[in-house]
């Protein structure tokens, strides 16, 4: 469980200088369910570590916080409704980048079957916004 | 009063502990100063980076080393 936790110091555990939360709308529709595709791949890929979106939305005191402490907040929509984003409005926390998968070029569908293809490429243009 | 601190002992989590004695020292108050190093427990408050700071089990900060004037105030509005 050591991976799932981030550390904000500078000592020579897993933790880097800059603490980037990278939260995903994480919706039903395809571009939600990529976006919390992306979400994994930006973590894995070392660009920030992936939050809780539901813990803001639920105003979860911990979640709250840890989003406070975060140097960087990246909110990842799947659409243009914007619904991690206004999580984030709804709880007074300020967001840094916002990146919306329907602007990366994928249609909004009800298809839970995600192209290989697509999840690599939208993260290959979304590793670029960083 | 019960305060936790949140963290794998490493420098920040060290710092906010010195912070938060160096608060009590100057309040002059007494609390129970706990460090909690399991990962599950800190899992349990919500808390994903550390260091975190818990009295009497609310989270008051999070990923940051919290100023000692930010302890007192939190410990004496308890």
């Amino acid at each position: 469980m050591t991976e799932n936790m981030k550390c904000g110091c500078e000592c020579e555990c897993e933790c880097e200088s800059e603490i980037v939360g990278i939260y995903p709308c994480s919706g039903s529709a395809n571009v939600g369910i990529i976006s919390n595709q992306l979400a994994i791949g930006l973590t894995k890929a070392g660009k920030g570590k992936m939050l809780c979106t539901a813990g803001i939305g639920a105003k979860i005191p911990g979640q709250l916080r840890s989003a406070e402490g975060c140097d960087r907040v990246v909110v990842i929509d799947g659409c243009p409704m914007n619904c991690a984003s206004k999580i984030f409005e709804n709880a007074g926390i300020a967001v840094d980048e916002h990146i919306v998968v329907t602007e990366l070029g994928v249609k909004k569908t009800r298809d839970m079957d995600i192209e290989d293809s697509i999840l690599s490429e939208s993260l290959e243009k979304c590793v670029k916004l960083f | 009063m019960k305060i936790e601190i949140l963290g794998t002992g490493c420098a920040k989590c060290v710092k906010t502990k010195e912070i938060v004695e160096k608060a009590l020292q100057e309040s002059g108050l007494q609390a129970d100063v706990v460090k909690v190093e399991d990962y599950e427990t800190i899992l349990s408050y919500g808390v994903m980076i550390t260091p975190g700071l818990v009295i009497d089990g609310e989270v008051m900060i999070a990923g940051r080393i919290p100023s000692v004037d930010n302890v007192k105030n939190w410990i004496i509005g308890q």
